[in-house]
């Protein structure tokens, strides 16, 4: 009996213990969906400066924006840029401290700048902040190797946005007249069993067409994507010496060289844009592109293949599958007053949150929360999505060092990059210039001397 | 009023001008001055811009990008500057003087149109007319047979195609200074020629020559600065690329300013620049200008 008491007050304490917590959380649920309601409404009037990108993400962020203005009364300009101009904007907009952006836009490889230099305020700062952000704003529900790629330190700068994977985009009509039953699993089979078949310049028609233009497109997308599956890397992650020169990143970036004789003249004046439209218009069978060009891709406006289009993961190497790894997130900046700060975290909260991730997926963006990207019902609307978080799964969220210095490693690698890819000087050659150089910049930084963390 | 007073009314006149000249004027070329010898990183300024003595010119002076920027540019110069000269003096003398001066006004309104065009545009033009794929040029090419050309991605026709636009579009001032020059040739002074030869060329080198020069070497002096700093219609037509074929100075300092962020270097390379201009000026000057003889 005294167990069955006990137990029966132990039950009723338990039930009523439950009922306080859940009253408590439900009304500290309320309060908070109160209080962020209210923060929100102290802000009307308020006008932020968003930076965006000329890009599917951000147009698609852009139409829903009258919705979070409705919401808040906060009114929102867009500033958009072509991506090539957005650092120096940004970086120039801090070092005159002329506050001309509240929202900054951060590639990944651009969080060593920002937050370095102290320009940025740390994400933590609005999550502990209740009267700001909403209880079901599920930081748990991010992608978490997005969460790292924007990590400085120790501190989280930004919420993931714009959220890319290299993956394959291919034309199914193209493949199968060539005798083909799906797309290539491995670089190898790409080069030397699709790739000739694929190819017929009298018809001007490639395999495969690789974004070359000097610049991030260069160091990035045609080089980078030529190292990790290889087994190549930029640099030695405990010391900072380059690795370029290795046998790997060789062998990587002579098969590219192999790979030059399938694509279309001219490959090295090619951007995003351009390779993008050849395989749209049916010139090239093969490309391998952010999931951003998703949108573009299927657009019947843009694309003469929408009911030919496949996507998949990119080709493994030797090494494996690593996917190039890209994207953007969104932060705050740390010169603009308190008030338009905690403006500029509202828009964010809004924009990254799970209830909008559905929305910016149908109107052409991507993003990196696990419910959207993962929702089967999603997975099969959009076939995407599917390769993309696969390709998360195996990649490096160094597939570029983050680190301040990367700006002038990129420009680096793109000099070489493109004059290897031209023939204008040998692969060897052309990688011994990029180890040199990088050991340089890295040197006069204070990587080698001790005076600086090596913190990639 | 005092004469000490009457003479410092008109400085006193000029003073704002001259006030708001030393501000847009020499204020930028100070700071770019003071910049070359310092440590000047725009991410990384929160460390400080020390002083580095000369090292920001060293390493120009070191840089093959920099010295392959300044051949490539001297060469688009000595290549381009004759050809818009000639052109620009050839186009000048059909239209000088015309029988019908409503096709005269007419053609002068033509030649102002490529000028008066944004390079930015002239630019993104050029990437249309010049593609592979779609591109007009391929399209008169491929009526004579020929398979496309790829224009933009090879580096010697890509910079092909830069020369072309640049011709195109500056030839026309050339043509207009000229024609404005050759309306200051005295009438009677060529009738005086008249009466004692009908030689072309002798019309040309004894009486017309001496009134150009002068017009030939301001345009050459404005054409050849306007080359060295050509940079927007470059950055939308091949952004210097393939490579760095296309790479002119102002794009590869534009790249080490806001790429690569080092302001300090690219500010000793725009001196270095600056020099080398005023250099070729004096020198235009002093073996191409000669007033005509009164």
């Amino acid at each position: 009996m005294h167990i069955r008491s006990g137990s029966g007050r132990s039950l009723l304490a338990a039930a009523l213990s439950a009922a306080f917590l859940l009253g408590s959380a439900l009304s500290a649920f309320a309060a908070g969906e109160r209080e962020a309601a209210s923060s929100a409404n102290d802000y009307q009037g308020t006008t932020i400066t968003v930076v965006g990108l000329d890009r599917p993400s951000y147009a698609a962020a852009q139409k829903l924006t009258p919705q979070f203005e409705q919401q808040t009364g906060i009114k929102v300009n867009w500033a958009i840029y072509p991506y090539e101009s957005t650092l120096k904007e940004e970086t120039l907009n801090f070092v005159s401290q002329s506050q001309q952006f509240d929202v900054i836009l951060t590639d990944v490889v651009w969080p060593g700048v920002f937050g370095q230099a102290d320009w940025v305020v740390p994400v933590r700062h609005f999550l502990d902040n209740t009267a700001l952000t909403k209880p079901d704003f599920d930081m748990s529900d991010f992608i978490p190797i997005w969460l790292k790629a924007f990590t400085w330190g120790d501190k989280l700068l930004g919420i993931p946005f714009d959220s890319y994977s290299g993956l394959l985009y291919y034309n199914k009509a193209m493949l199968r007249d060539a005798g083909f039953s799906g797309p290539p699993k491995t670089w190898d089979d790409l080069l030397n069993v699709y790739a000739p078949r694929l190819t017929d310049r009298a018809k001007g028609v490639y395999a495969f067409a690789l974004q070359s233009r000097r610049g991030e497109t260069q160091s990035c997308d045609a080089f980078a994507r030529f190292l990790w599956p290889w087994g190549g890397e930029f640099l030695d992650p405990a010391t900072f010496q380059p690795e370029v020169t290795s046998a790997s990143a060789k062998a990587g970036i002579e098969f590219r060289q192999k790979l030059l004789q399938y694509m279309p003249d001219g490959i090295v004046n090619d951007d995003h844009g351009e390779v993008v439209q050849l395989l749209a218009q049916g010139k090239v069978a093969m490309i391998t592109e952010w999931s951003s060009f998703y949108a573009t891709l299927v657009d019947p406006s843009q694309s003469k293949i929408v009911n030919d289009l496949g996507v998949t993961t990119e080709p493994a190497g030797p090494s494996g599958a690593v996917p190039a790894f890209g994207g953007f997130a969104y932060m705050v900046s740390s010169q603009i007053p308190e008030k338009l700060q905690n403006a500029s975290w509202l828009f964010i909260q809004w924009l990254t949150s799970k209830e909008m991730a559905k929305p910016l997926i149908e109107n052409g963006a991507v993003v990196a929360r696990i419910s959207a990207d993962g929702d089967p019902a999603n997975q099969a609307q959009y076939p995407y999505l599917a390769p993309m978080v696969d390709s998360w799964k195996t990649t490096t969220d160094i597939f570029r060092p983050r680190f301040p210095e990367w700006p002038q490693l990129s420009e680096i690698t793109s000099n070489w990059g493109t004059q290897i890819e031209l023939g204008q000087v040998t692969v060897d050659q052309g990688l011994q210039n990029i180890s040199d150089e990088f050991k340089k910049v890295l040197g006069d930084a204070g990587y080698y001397s001790g005076t600086k963390p090596k913190i990639e | 009023m005092s004469r000490q007073r009457r003479t410092l009314v008109p400085w006193l006149f000029i003073l704002p001008g001259f006030g708001f000249l030393l501000l847009v004027g020499l204020y930028p070329l100070v700071f770019t001055f003071v910049t070359s010898f310092e440590r000047y990183h725009l991410d990384t300024i929160y460390l400080g811009t020390p002083f580095v003595g000369f090292d920001n010119y060293i390493d120009s002076l070191r840089s093959s990008l920099f010295i392959g920027a300044m051949l490539r540019t001297g060469f688009f110069v000595l290549v381009a500057l004759p050809v818009e000269m000639v052109l620009g003096l050839g186009i000048a003398f059909l239209l000088d003087r015309p029988r019908n001066d409503g096709l005269r006004a007419f053609t002068r309104v033509i030649l102002v149109l490529p000028i008066a065009t944004t390079p930015v545009v002239v630019g993104l033009f050029g990437a249309l007319i010049f593609n592979t794929q779609f591109g007009v040029v391929n399209y008169l090419v491929g009526l004579a047979g020929i398979r496309p050309v790829d224009w933009l991605g090879s580096p010697t026709l890509a910079m092909v195609s830069v020369f072309a636009l640049q011709v195109w579009q500056w030839t026309p001032f050339v043509a207009l200074v000229m024609l404005a020059t050759l309306a200051t040739i005295p009438v009677e002074m060529e009738d005086a020629f008249f009466l004692e030869s009908n030689s072309w060329l002798k019309r040309l080198r004894h009486i017309r020559l001496p009134y150009l020069i002068p017009g030939l070497t301001a345009a050459a002096i404005f054409q050849t600065a306007y080359m060295i700093k050509l940079f927007d219609m470059i950055y939308t037509l091949t952004r210097g690329g393939p490579g760095e074929s296309t790479d002119l100075i102002s794009l590869q300092m534009e790249r080490l300013s806001f790429r690569a962020f080092d302001a300090g270097q690219a500010a000793a390379e725009s001196v270095i620049m600056l020099v080398v201009t005023l250099v070729l000026s004096q020198l235009y000057i002093r073996f191409f200008y000669r007033e005509p003889e009164a």
